[in-house]
């Protein structure tokens, strides 16, 4: 076996675990995030998922600056950064979950989320490799700039790390006091304890966490996970995509190479999911019920395949690693994520309805 | 015990359409009225709750009847 277990296996492994628990206790999904912005007006997981980032954003930035990480933002191409994701933030409304809620669904026993990674993970290496690849291709090749360096563009040019840190240190405080602050402030008007520290096991364990603890424990698994991913060769933080791209290619080439520290991460993320919904007793396994869901909901992981692989990355890869890196390419795949996400829960949930 | 008006069962239904159809049915009933919502999907148990009570409705009770199984009782204001 050509696979490094100590280096890849074992750390992918671990932090998908830990990470794929956090995702289950938290029901962190960028989908319903973005969807319930406009659909049920519920800002709790965007919450969540702008502090993830922000707190992503400043640890990457102090590692950048003590030497610990080399900073390496995603390429920008407009033309796939725009078709891959309007795609796939349409394709992840029909999947009913964003590339890490569908993993970690899976998790959860839930077979409709099952079926909508086998199109995703189907899509995705059909446009890597496969019969798809002309098309991301040419949206990427044609529509291309890079600084005269070739690096990717970012935000701020040079003054992209100082500019992570600053705006990381601000954003957390402002989220700090207008979100936090005020939630414990209305908590003391109430006169309930600010922290409730009793029952800790049962609210570990058994209940949803609350959003501010989840961004934060994911942005401290980022970080370690970018430490972990560079050191077996993979010089970027956490991704989904490429990690089941390499099990399709493993499993169609048998090629030990394609079982990266990605490939790890996501089997670890069902793993800890799964322990986590075990404990907590929510996990069941249950179909959709009904049929024609199903086939929305793979229809929707092709299309979340193409868009990921076109956009040159998923929500996990764009939003949650790329916005902190402040990446040009990633910042506009993820507004059009949102886009498509927007559109296709408009269509589905609130055209000539209500 | 309290007088169910109308229930909702809205088991194998996949994000987010047991919050919608939750939210619709909610919308369409009566002030006084007592509505129960069944469901096997962790984030609407957590979810539903916060819809309901910001759409002013009194949510009554949730708990869990089963392995990833909650009941929501709202009444309608």
């Amino acid at each position: 076996m050509a696979i490094d277990i100590v280096v890849v296996l074992i750390p992918g492994l671990i932090l998908g675990i830990i990470f794929g628990f956090i995702l289950q206790r938290g029901r962190f999904c960028m989908n319903s995030a973005f969807r319930d912005i406009i659909l049920l007006k519920e800002f709790k997981l965007a919450k969540s998922v702008a502090l993830t980032i922000l707190v992503s954003m400043l640890g990457f930035s102090i590692m950048s600056f003590a030497g610990i990480i080399t900073l390496n933002p995603k390429q920008f191409a407009w033309g796939g950064n725009i078709v891959g994701g309007l795609i796939f933030g349409i394709g992840m409304v029909l999947a009913a979950g964003c590339a890490s809620g569908t993993t970690y669904r899976v998790g959860e026993g839930m077979m409709g989320s099952f079926i909508a990674l086998l199109g995703f993970a189907g899509g995705a290496y059909f446009t890597k490799f496969g019969v798809l690849n002309p098309i991301a291709k040419t949206l990427q090749d044609n529509t291309k700039i890079t600084n005269p360096d070739g690096s990717a563009l970012t935000l701020f040019g040079d003054l992209t790390p100082i500019f992570m840190l600053i705006i990381g240190i601000v954003g957390i405080v402002i989220i700090g006091y207008f979100w936090i602050w005020r939630e414990l402030r209305a908590k003391k008007r109430e006169n309930k304890p600010l922290f409730d520290f009793s029952n800790f096991g049962h609210k570990t364990f058994k209940q949803g966490w609350h959003w501010a603890v989840t961004a934060i424990a994911i942005g401290i698994v980022a970080c370690f996970a970018y430490v972990s991913s560079a050191a077996a060769g993979r010089n970027y933080p956490l991704g989904i995509t490429g990690g089941w791209v390499g099990w399709n290619k493993f499993w169609n080439t048998g090629v030990d190479s394609a079982l990266g520290w990605e490939t790890w991460l996501v089997i670890g993320i069902v793993i800890g999911a799964f322990i986590s919904a075990i404990i907590a007793k929510e996990f069941k396994l249950r179909t959709p019920k009904h049929a024609k869901t199903i086939v929305i909901q793979f229809i929707g992981g092709l299309a979340m395949g193409f868009g990921a692989i076109t956009a040159m990355g998923c929500n996990i890869g764009n939003i949650l690693s790329g916005f902190p890196l402040l990446s040009l390419g990633s910042l506009l795949s993820g507004a059009f994520i949102i886009l498509g996400c927007w559109l296709m829960a408009y269509l589905l949930f609130m055209w000539r309805k209500d | 015990m309290v007088d169910v008006t109308d229930k909702l069962d809205c088991r194998g239904e996949v994000c987010p359409y047991p919050d919608v159809k939750s939210k619709r049915k909610a919308k369409k009933m009566n002030s006084g009225e007592i509505l129960e919502i069944l469901i096997d999907y962790p984030l609407s148990a957590e979810r539903i709750p916060e819809t309901m009570k910001s759409m002013g409705n009194e949510v009554l009770s949730i708990d869990k009847v089963g392995v990833s199984e909650w009941k929501i009782v709202v009444q309608i204001k």
